[in-house]
């Protein structure tokens, strides 16, 4: 069974933390999910194969050109938080003064 | 009377005057509240609308959207409490698009939190039943959008596809459930799960109002790179035409009776059964249907792929999600403590666990072995599947193995029927496919569906074909008439 500080790890990265039944759900879900992993490798020759990451070649993608679209205003943009000092949004401090 | 009629016979009545887009509102909007309570279809029921008459066959349609898709000033959740007070300040192109064809909007759907899960039953606001017995899921992601359409509140709805979130809801409902090729609906406004997988996908109760629905919807959006060049053509114009000779072809893993005829499940065993009957009727409209053999562990390997894949996209896809930009924010003393704690309260347990699971794909020590393994295994079943389709014009299958389950139901899920018959529908999803469930027949009193796919930009014959095989079912507009309601 996976070993739930691997999990812990991985939750911590992910910015979140659950609770200790949780970890526990968690190991019995990831028996299932690693035997059906398996079912990967057994596919022959997978290991020769480029991996896919988009459905099909569409070759009407294409980067749009830069130009002026909708934009809100500060009113709008406002309406949007409770967390204001006159006209602006007030962020958490991002810069540690140690840095 | 309204509840039930499709889109084409309200839009009659509307042209006849026998009928207001007011009263279509207000008999869809009384339908709403009156099965909040028992079926849970929708975060969110608006009691008024404001679009003006258009010149479309949505024009003074009532319909319901998903609660992921971005509605200006309108509550949009996800159903997940990390965005429970979110009101965004702009529109999806889906929903400018329909506000601009007339259709009256009569509410956001429930769905699985986030869209990641295919039970109905992991929103924050609770589960969403199923109209044909309320002890039984409707299935997900688009819960509350197959449930309003199947109740007969609303002609259509609009949900999101990554797995078969439109086209297995739709299944365990009894209505119509279609995601075009990929990239032939804007994306922009729909909030991502899996941005190499999701899909815009349609319910309605027949193939025709699909068709009318994706004729309005379609089209390039410089907002969605990936989104197509129309193909300028009109769905509803080809739906009739002559099928004989089309090639469809059956999987003989997913759905060969013989492989089962040891089971005890009678559940299975009708389904098959009902559906190689069902092959015989088309077969009887001129299809050329055949079987097909292909190679078990490539088919086996579909959901595990599709697991490594969608959580692996969805973890990067939500860190956005941090109480900073949108939702509830955190409390702690610094901007990590703050982000770490409004991500631990505002995600459920079940959407922890599958970032958790993509987290774990993508790290260094397993990248290659599970996240590249399951990148190649998309490729290798697309690559099988394009090979089949130089010979077929579609693959025909069983929506499910079974009808829509209870909600203190267990599957095995290491089992050939959990691999292979519930989770083939990522099919056209790993491959951007247009896919199409439609419903034909019935067990133990709930509908039963089949499910074609079709090669990438032939959605017009996908649904061309789909309507014809309606026609030779009894499903055609079919709803639960569950309630005491007169409207």
């Amino acid at each position: 069974m996976i070993e739930k500080d691997k999990l812990k790890k991985y939750a911590r990265l992910l910015m979140f933390d659950m609770k200790d039944e949780e970890y526990k759900t968690l190991q019995e879900e990831f028996d299932v999910i690693l035997k059906q992993m398996d079912l990967l490798g057994k596919i022959p020759d997978i290991d020769k194969v480029k991996p896919m990451t988009f459905p099909y070649k569409n070759m009407d993608a294409t980067l749009r050109d830069d130009e002026v679209g909708d934009y809100l205003t500060v009113g709008e943009v406002l309406e949007n938080t409770k967390y204001q000092v006159g006209d602006q949004v007030k962020v958490p401090k991002v810069v540690d003064e140690d840095v | 009377m309204y509840r039930g009629k499709n889109i084409s016979e309200l839009k009659k009545q509307l042209e006849n005057n026998e009928v207001t887009k007011e009263e279509l509102f207000a008999s869809a909007n009384k339908l709403a509240h009156y099965f909040q309570d028992d079926y849970n279809s929708f975060v969110t029921i608006l009691d008024e609308y404001k679009v003006k008459d258009r010149d479309s066959l949505l024009s003074g349609i009532p319909y319901a959207l998903k609660d992921n898709f971005s509605t200006a000033n309108i509550l949009t959740t996800a159903s997940s409490n990390i965005l429970k007070d979110y009101v965004p300040v702009y529109d999806a192109t889906v929903y400018k698009k329909l506000k601009k064809a007339g259709a009256l909007l009569v509410g956001k759907t429930v769905l699985d939190e986030l869209a990641m899960g295919g039970t109905g039953t992991t929103a924050n606001t609770g589960v969403v039943r199923n109209p044909w017995d309320k002890n039984r899921m409707i299935g997900g992601s688009s819960a509350g959008s197959a449930s309003c359409v199947a109740l007969g509140i609303v002609p259509f709805s609009i949900g999101s596809d990554t797995g078969d979130s439109v086209r297995k809801p739709a299944a365990f409902g009894g209505v119509v459930g279609f995601k075009p090729t990929y990239g032939r609906i804007s994306r922009y406004g729909l909030f991502s799960f899996a941005s190499s997988l999701d899909h815009v996908g349609i319910f309605t109760r027949n193939v025709k109002d699909a068709s009318i629905v994706t004729d309005v919807l379609k089209g390039y959006d410089p907002k969605d790179m990936v989104t197509l060049k129309d193909d300028n053509k009109k769905y509803t114009d080809t739906l009739d035409n002559d099928i004989k000779g089309k090639k469809l072809f059956y999987i003989k893993e997913i759905c060969n009776s013989e492989l089962y005829k040891d089971s005890n499940d009678h559940e299975l065993l009708e389904v098959l059964d009902k559906f190689h009957k069902m092959l015989d009727k088309c077969r009887n409209l001129g299809y050329v249907i055949e079987e097909v053999s292909i190679d078990k562990n490539l088919l086996a390997a579909i959901y595990p792929a599709y697991m490594c894949i969608s959580c692996a996209e969805a973890t990067s896809n939500n860190a956005n999600l941090t109480g900073i930009q949108f939702g509830p924010r955190g409390e702690g003393n610094n901007i990590s403590e703050i982000m770490f704690d409004a991500r631990t309260k505002g995600f459920s347990e079940f959407i922890k666990r599958r970032f958790i699971l993509g987290s774990y794909v993508l790290q260094k020590e397993n990248q290659d072995k599970l996240f590249l393994n399951a990148c190649r295994a998309r490729r290798m079943i697309v690559d099988k599947i394009n090979e089949l389709f130089n010979e077929y014009d579609g693959m025909i299958l069983p929506a499910s193995g079974g009808i829509a389950p209870t909600f203190d139901s267990s599957s095995e899920k290491l089992t050939d029927r959990y691999l292979l018959l519930e989770n083939h529908l990522a099919i056209a999803n790993f491959g951007g496919f247009p896919s199409i469930t439609i419903p034909y027949d019935f067990v133990d009193s709930m509908p039963i569906a089949l499910n074609i796919t079709s090669p990438i930009m032939q959605d017009d014959l996908l649904l061309n074909m789909a309507y014809k095989i309606e026609s030779v079912t009894d499903c055609c507009d079919i709803y639960a008439k569950v309630g005491d309601i007169d409207v």
